[in-house]
């Protein structure tokens, strides 16, 4: 059997949807969620996700400083960050830390071989703990004022 | 050919700087370590105290601290996040597909950031421990 053969090589050439799996990075970048299967879009969250906590813990570094200038600073603080929009950026930030966490578990599982051939049930199965817990923490964070 | 073609293709979309097997263990213990901790540290800052958003106020805060096992715990907490958050910005970055310069540049530059970060962390973490 010579390669003219193979099936669909008629349309090996054709323009269309590609689900980029197993081939890398697509050349515009991870972060580009276009034509993505669950694994890549997974992935792009995750990078999103880890970027973020990142920033957050040096903006966490920067609010607990205002400790250092004594109680009437992190009072001031406390003000602040009672209201409701800095209650949901709490929110989102529990988001992250569920999503990041979580992926990671999964990422974790299917890299060192323990379920190789599982990643979309366990993405789907973490995704519903994790909504659970992020549900069950918006409705303590935004109930306890 | 086909195979050719294949390789030819993740090369060309393929930036990602192969990972070493000690980095992605590094990551992968450090990330299960935060797991747990990260589970402490939200639990104990925002689900223990009655207050709006679970928070404490500064006598609060200082008596939190100064108890050994939190301490312990959240020094624990900030190291495996920094070793994480360096390891994870270094796999972004590499993505960028850097020459061998700037990757070392890079290397140097997150090593300082990391040790910068641990040293403000503990100075903040030990300055308001001794404090309560």
């Amino acid at each position: 059997m010579n390669g003219q053969d193979l099936p669909g090589t008629e349309r090996r050439d054709d323009v269309g949807p590609v689900l980029r799996k197993g081939v890398g990075i697509p050349a515009s970048g991870w972060f580009d969620p276009r034509g993505r299967a669950l694994g890549g879009f997974a992935f792009a969250v995750n990078r999103v996700t880890g970027l973020g906590l990142v920033v957050y813990l040096y903006l966490h570094l920067a609010v607990l400083s205002m400790l250092l200038r004594g109680e009437s600073a992190w009072s001031g603080f406390l003000r602040l960050a009672t209201n409701w929009l800095f209650l949901s950026l709490d929110v989102l930030l529990i988001f992250g830390i569920l999503y990041h966490g979580l992926n990671g578990i999964r990422v974790a599982l299917v890299g060192s071989g323990v379920v190789p051939d599982r990643q979309k049930a366990l993405w789907w199965a973490l995704g519903v703990i994790g909504t659970i817990t992020l549900a069950f923490s918006a409705l303590h964070i935004y109930g306890s004022r | 050919m086909a195979t050719v073609r294949i390789r030819e293709a993740v090369r060309r979309r393929s930036p990602r700087a192969p990972r070493s097997a000690g980095e992605w263990r590094t990551m992968t213990l450090t990330g299960l370590g935060l797991l747990v901790l990260v589970t402490v540290h939200m639990i104990a800052n925002h689900f223990v105290v009655r207050s709006i958003g679970g928070l404490r106020d500064y006598q609060q805060v200082l008596a939190y601290i100064a108890n050994p096992a939190i301490f312990t715990i959240e020094s624990l907490f900030l190291l495996f996040v920094t070793v994480h958050a360096m390891l994870g910005l270094r796999g972004v970055l590499l993505d960028l597909d850097p020459g061998p310069r700037l990757r070392r540049w890079i290397d140097r530059g997150l090593a300082v950031l990391g040790l910068a970060t641990l040293a403000y962390g503990y100075f903040l973490i030990g300055t308001l421990a001794s404090r309560a």
